[in-house]
């Protein structure tokens, strides 16, 4: 009877260990080959328009990074728009994580996926109302047929510190919710006012019908 | 009071009361006039304050987008939510004591509705704290219902009545994590950007709490008697002054010993309402609802744990008197910290609901066993003991804010298990909490010292001359129920007195 319940155990923690191990197994951002050259339209310091303006991202392979067939296992390319470390400082939910890609959090927003081929490509896109207000760089990430990263390129330089540019995002405010606020906070207020004001003669009649 | 009188009486109200007309027994589903009716109005009306303080809670991800907010300033803004209500708690006691719980609730509940709805046009980080620290102004109702259910309830069960109206009130702060983000996702379906959705999304809180007021105001009594103001004109009710009543409050020491200990337990459900859904979101890369429902479980839970922790303290004070609700207390606290060490070293996120779920068992559970001891540290100023109380577990969860979870210094989970340690040290001093007619954890009561003793301390000569120590006397004689088994055998005064009535 023990003899078995330990055996179930032992199998529950080696399966829990193999699970953990397995799963602790991401790909790093070190394992990637930059083999992508990626240029966008945005000047370095230029600001843009969420949702107003456009980005014309270009993007190939790079001739000259290693002779050999380095591409054969890019099946798609995923441009990406990520965060400048001055917009991840203090803000742990846009953090770098080079270790494992599948928790890394720089880059949220996606621009467009295709095929690869490596001769030139070109997408413009109309940034989407929901980016934020950030400093920002573009990166491309090329995958394989089991969708795993496998090489990159992007604007900027290893240090992020050239090429970005800023969005602005939208406020989100419109005048009619401004209005709709104003009116009913004044419309609380009054009606504090006039319950006080029924009671007080509530309780005087209260007391002038004794 | 003669039998007669007491048939008269009896035949005015839905459900059978003490000599202070107030309920002795709890038919939870019944909306009878006053009693019941006061519980559930109390409770919706602090439910939707709940709603509004913490609906910025879960729509963080989005938020903090929109404003360019960082780590330090959301943060500050969840400080600023719970730190508004620790004066406002104070002013909301006096304020029951000197004009009635409706009024009171009323005036904090529509004066901060504007903050809820301004909401919506926040635009930066400084805005969005101002709005918060406004909207957390109306956590301070949570006095008003306290007052209200004392004033309804008779002593052998107010544990439960404060349990169930402060418990099923503070669901707001878990049904806020499922509303919100409920219905942001409602309104994006209809096109809407998010950065616009968020904003819309708050008219439903601020509505939410205007509505619950009016119907309060509209079909709510102060006492079993009639509403403050017509009691207070007819010469029924004698006003007190404010400033005896303000003394009196802070001059007792028990109140300033619940305050730190409640701002322990309390301090740990309002920090938790803040945090544990980016806690969830981040640590666990969940899904903005998926975190909001787990989050949300936190709060939910408190459809039966805090009123239970209220039942417990009735059942512990039925049996062992004061010092079973005492020792109750911090048994169940004590707990509460040690639970939040082992959910900062959960690993998993099935450890870490699990941990979560048990924290607000016991944390909440804490909450009502505070509540049923605070109705009996003082009968004159008992509006101002529950508000310094009351403020105490606010200032107790803006210290565990500012220390454990104020910008990127500790991650979460460290934060979480140090907020542990500090809640077991700072439950101790529920130990010092000493009635001299009931005893203490630690002590005995003194002999011979008895409830009026206790009670009529807080009127001086001439005022019990003039008879305004009168309801005092009743809720003395009440509260006999606190006593301690072993003590039955002293005799009450009024036993005496009632022998040669007749």
């Amino acid at each position: 009877m023990a003899a078995r319940g330990l055996v179930i155990l032992g199998a529950v923690v080696l399966c829990s260990l193999v699970a953990v191990f397995h799963g602790a197994e991401g790909i790093m951002f070190s394992d990637l080959q930059k083999t992508l050259l990626v240029s966008a339209s945005p000047r370095p310091g230029q600001v843009l328009e969420a949702g107003a303006d456009k980005i014309t991202v270009t993007w190939s392979l790079n001739q000259t990074y290693q002779s050999g067939s380095t591409d054969s296992s890019y099946k798609t390319v995923e441009l990406k728009l990520c965060y400048a470390p001055i917009s991840q400082k203090d803000r742990p939910w846009r953090k770098t994580v080079n270790d494992n890609l599948a928790k890394d959090k720089t880059c949220q927003h996606g621009i467009v996926s295709q095929p690869y081929t490596p001769s030139n490509s070109t997408f413009s896109w109309t940034i989407s109302r929901d980016v934020p207000t950030a400093t920002y760089f573009i990166r491309a990430y090329a995958y394989n047929s089991q969708s795993k990263e496998v090489a990159y390129g992007q604007t900027t330089d290893a240090g992020k510190t050239t090429d970005l540019f800023e969005i602005r995002g939208i406020s989100g405010r419109h005048v009619s919710l401004d209005v709709a606020s104003a009116v009913f906070s004044a419309f609380s207020v009054v009606s504090l006012f006039g319950f006080f004001y029924l009671e007080k003669r509530k309780a005087k009649r209260a007391t002038q019908e004794k | 009071m003669d039998g007669v009188t007491m048939d008269r009486e009896q035949g005015r109200f839905a459900l059978p009361v003490d000599s202070e007309h107030k309920a002795t027994v709890f038919p939870i589903f019944s909306v009878a006039k006053p009693h019941m009716r006061a519980f559930h109005l109390s409770w919706l009306q602090f439910f939707s304050c709940f709603v509004s303080s913490f609906a910025a809670a879960p729509l963080l991800p989005i938020i903090r987008d929109n404003l360019n907010l960082t780590a330090t300033s959301i943060g500050d803004a969840g400080i600023a939510a719970v730190s508004g209500a620790v004066f406002a708690r104070l002013a909301m006691g006096a304020a029951c004591d000197l004009v009635g719980p409706r009024v009171a609730s009323a005036w904090i509940t529509l004066l901060t509705a504007p903050a809820v709805y301004c909401s919506s046009i926040a635009d930066s980080a400084m805005s969005f704290l101002l709005v918060r620290f406004f909207t957390g102004f109306s956590l301070a109702t949570f006095v008003s219902t306290q007052f209200w259910m004392t004033s309804m309830f008779s002593p052998p069960i107010v544990g439960r009545a404060n349990g169930l109206a402060s418990g099923w009130g503070d669901l707001g702060g878990g049904a806020t994590q499922l509303i919100m983000p409920l219905v942001y996702d409602l309104i994006i379906r209809f096109g809407v950007t998010n950065f616009t959705a968020w904003r819309m999304a708050f008219f439903i809180p601020a509505i939410l709490q205007t509505m619950t007021t009016y119907a309060v105001m509209i079909f709510g009594q102060d006492t079993p008697d009639g509403n403050f103001r017509g009691l207070q004109k007819s010469g029924r009710k004698h006003r007190d002054k404010f400033s005896k009543v303000f003394f009196h409050g802070i001059r007792n020491h028990r109140a300033w010993l619940t305050a730190l200990c409640y701002g322990y337990s309390f301090g740990v459900v309002l920090t938790m309402n803040n945090v544990i859904s980016q806690f969830f979101y981040d640590r666990f890369d969940l899904k903005l609802y998926n975190a909001g429902v787990i989050a949300a479980s936190f709060g939910l839970t408190n459809i039966f744990a805090r009123p239970g922790g209220g039942v417990l303290s009735d059942i512990l004070g039925r049996r062992f008197g004061m010092r079973g609700r005492l020792w109750g207390w911090w048994i169940f606290q004590t707990l509460g910290g040690v639970l939040c060490i082992f959910l900062g070293r959960a690993g998993s996120l099935g450890a870490s609901v699990a941990m979560m779920l048990l924290l607000s068992i016991f944390v909440q559970a804490s909450c009502g066993l505070t509540f049923g001891v605070v109705p009996f540290v003082s009968r004159r100023a008992m509006g101002v003991i529950s508000g310094i109380t009351g403020g105490g577990g606010n200032i107790g969860a803006v210290l565990i804010q500012v220390i454990f979870f104020k910008g990127s210094k500790f991650s979460t989970e460290v934060g979480i298990t140090y907020m542990g340690i500090m809640v077991i040290v700072c439950t101790l001093p529920i130990a010092l909490i000493y009635f001299p007619q009931w005893g203490g954890m630690i002590r005995g009561p003194k002999p011979n010292y008895t409830e009026e003793d206790y009670y009529l301390s807080e009127w001086s000569e001439e005022e019990q001359q003039q008879g305004f120590h009168e309801t005092s006397m009743k809720f003395a004689e009440n509260s006999r129920s606190e006593r301690s088994r072993k003590i039955d055998s002293i005799s009450s005064p009024t036993e005496i007195a009632t022998a040669t009535h007749v």
